[in-house]
């Protein structure tokens, strides 16, 4: 197969303008983020209810290494049938819906405004624009595999793996460009896809315990099971008695 | 410190100076002054950690000149922070201003109620002047809705400790363990808190935890010495019956064995006499095993 020769004006019209657009548009939404970004305010209550949960959650954990009347006392705090922490703070069950508090709504409009609209309008643009061309090789062989990853756009049997549409060098610029932000822009800049992409995955996890009574109640259960099991219990025998410390074997046979 | 460090060595040791929250007011000062003031526009946007750190550390050192400084390099950089806010405050406390420095806490809280830094100011405060009670009543309330701060807790028990109240300083303590439970030395104070307490109970947990504190660091003589106590107390003072006072008399030997050993491995010559209490403690401990024989 004769090899291909690309066109200089390619590389000065298709190649270098997709690598500044994609650049650009991640510098503009770094500081379109910034301005835009309002500061998280969390409640008084719901940093005390989760305070509460994770002493509840160590006590479950290390309520061994203290002794028995103490971590009755704390269970009784939280479980306790008439007093208990769990049995009478009673929270509103906030379950949110995003469309009726507008606060909610203006920051899901925001994070759509800075990251989904540029990607798609961006990509939809570049795809328009520069669709068909090759742009460049990468400079060891692939296998068939890489075909659909590396030429988008361009579907060609009888083509090398190795060359690179305009298409998907546009997403590699996307997603590669990431150290190139972190040395302009400083280690948490916004213009960073990837990790926005993350934060989204994870996004649904970190509301789940929204609603604060079902967390107390998840929690009292677990509480309600856990038993006291003394683990200092013989220590004084474990010392004295049957384990030698490595550290004395030592210094006697030095010694004596 | 030797004399002549260059401006990135200086930089390097702040910089762990920060990240190990060593609190040496007088080493920051220094360096500061000596090194890298000339040079702090090569730091970066770091400039303004070591700012802060230097603004504390000159309050440390009643420097409040410098502090008046970076402050309000801070103020002009970021207007409306509540951590320089909280700066000031602290100028404040240095200079004595304590109902100027409450003031402002009250405001930073009120302008955002999860602040816990400014909180534990505002107990600061009421601690330096002296008013322990109020103080204990102040963390407590802070400690309702912020339980986890196990920093706070440690704090409620010294007030408590402070006010000879070692109930509830051993439950603060409690708090504390079970926060980090490989800590010996935790273990340690609250077996001391226990020990205080007295009463052949709280006796034997001491002896238990003094246990505990050296199986975690074999190296823990002061937890050593407290197993020797606690144990040869159980044996002669509070006994319950010949099975038990054999119990703790081994336990005791063990100690005072161990501490022997680690005596004449460790220390000079000069020193070896510290160990005549040490043996008129075992003299003590013998006395009592010949009476338990004898009955």
């Amino acid at each position: 197969m004769a090899d291909l020769l690309l066109d200089s004006n390619i590389r000065i019209w298709v190649f270098l303008p997709i690598v500044v657009i994609t650049f650009l548009v991640g510098i503009i939404r770094h500081y379109v983020t910034i301005l835009l970004s309002s500061e998280k305010k969390s409640d008084l209550q719901q940093v005390a209810d989760s305070h509460a949960l994770m002493r509840s959650r160590i006590l479950r954990e290390n309520g061994k290494y203290i002794p028995k009347d103490s971590y009755l006392i704390r269970k009784s705090f939280f479980n306790h049938e008439e007093k208990g922490f769990f049995n009478t703070e009673k929270r509103e069950a906030q379950v949110k819906n995003p469309m009726t508090d507008p606060s909610m709504m203006t920051d899901m409009m925001k994070g759509n405004i800075t990251n989904v609209l540029p990607m798609i309008v961006i990509g939809g643009w570049i795809n328009w624009a520069f669709s068909g061309f090759l742009t460049t090789k990468v400079p060891f062989p692939l296998t068939l595999r890489f075909k659909p990853m590396l030429q988008r756009g361009v579907e060609l049997q009888s083509l090398d793996a190795s060359w690179v549409s305009s298409a998907s060098w546009y997403f590699l610029n996307v997603f590669g460009l990431r150290s190139m932000y972190t040395l302009i822009l400083g280690q948490d800049n916004a213009a960073d896809q990837t990790r926005m992409m993350q934060e989204q995955m994870s996004g649904s996890a970190m509301m789940a315990p929204q609603d604060p009574m079902k967390a107390f109640k998840a929690e009292w259960e677990a509480l309600e099971i856990s038993n006291h099991d003394w683990i200092l219990d013989g220590v004084e025998e474990e010392l004295t008695g049957g384990i030698v410390q490595p550290e004395t074997i030592y210094i006697k046979n030095k010694f004596t | 410190m030797a004399t002549q460090i260059n401006f990135d060595e200086a930089r390097t040791i702040l910089k762990k100076m920060r990240e190990e929250q060593v609190r040496d007011g007088d080493m920051v000062v220094k360096l500061w002054e000596g090194f890298v003031i000339h040079q702090s526009h090569k730091l970066g946007d770091e400039l303004w950690l070591v700012y802060e750190q230097v603004c504390i550390a000159a309050l440390d050192c009643q420097r409040l000149d410098l502090a008046e400084e970076c402050i309000e390099a801070l103020k002009y950089k970021f207007s409306d922070s509540m951590r320089v806010e909280r700066l000031r405050g602290m100028l404040y406390e240095a200079d004595g201003r304590f109902n100027k420095a409450d003031k402002l806490y009250s405001d930073i809280i009120e302008k955002d109620p999860t602040n816990m830094i400014a909180r534990k100011r505002q107990v600061a405060i009421l601690k330096a002047q002296g008013k322990t009670a109020e103080a204990i009543q102040k963390l407590n309330d802070y400690l309702k809705k912020f339980m986890t701060d196990y920093e706070s807790w440690m704090e409620l028990c010294d007030l408590y400790l402070s006010e000879f109240d070692y109930f509830n300083a051993a439950f603060c303590m409690e708090e504390v363990i079970m926060s980090n439970p490989h800590n010996h030395l935790f273990h340690q104070k609250y077996a001391e808190i226990r020990f205080t307490m007295g009463g052949s109970d709280n006796m034997e947990l001491a002896r238990s935890y003094f246990a505990q504190a050296v199986r975690l660091n074999p190296n823990n003589v002061r937890a050593l010495y407290g197993v020797l106590l606690a144990a040869t107390n159980l044996a002669t003072v509070f006994s319950k019956g010949s099975k038990e006072k054999q119990i703790n008399a081994r336990y005791a030997s063990w100690a005072e064995e161990q501490l022997t050993v680690k005596y004449k491995t460790e220390t000079g010559e000069d020193q070896r006499k510290d160990t005549k209490c040490l043996e008129s403690l075992r003299k003590l401990l013998e006395l009592s095993q010949s009476t338990i024989s004898s009955n």
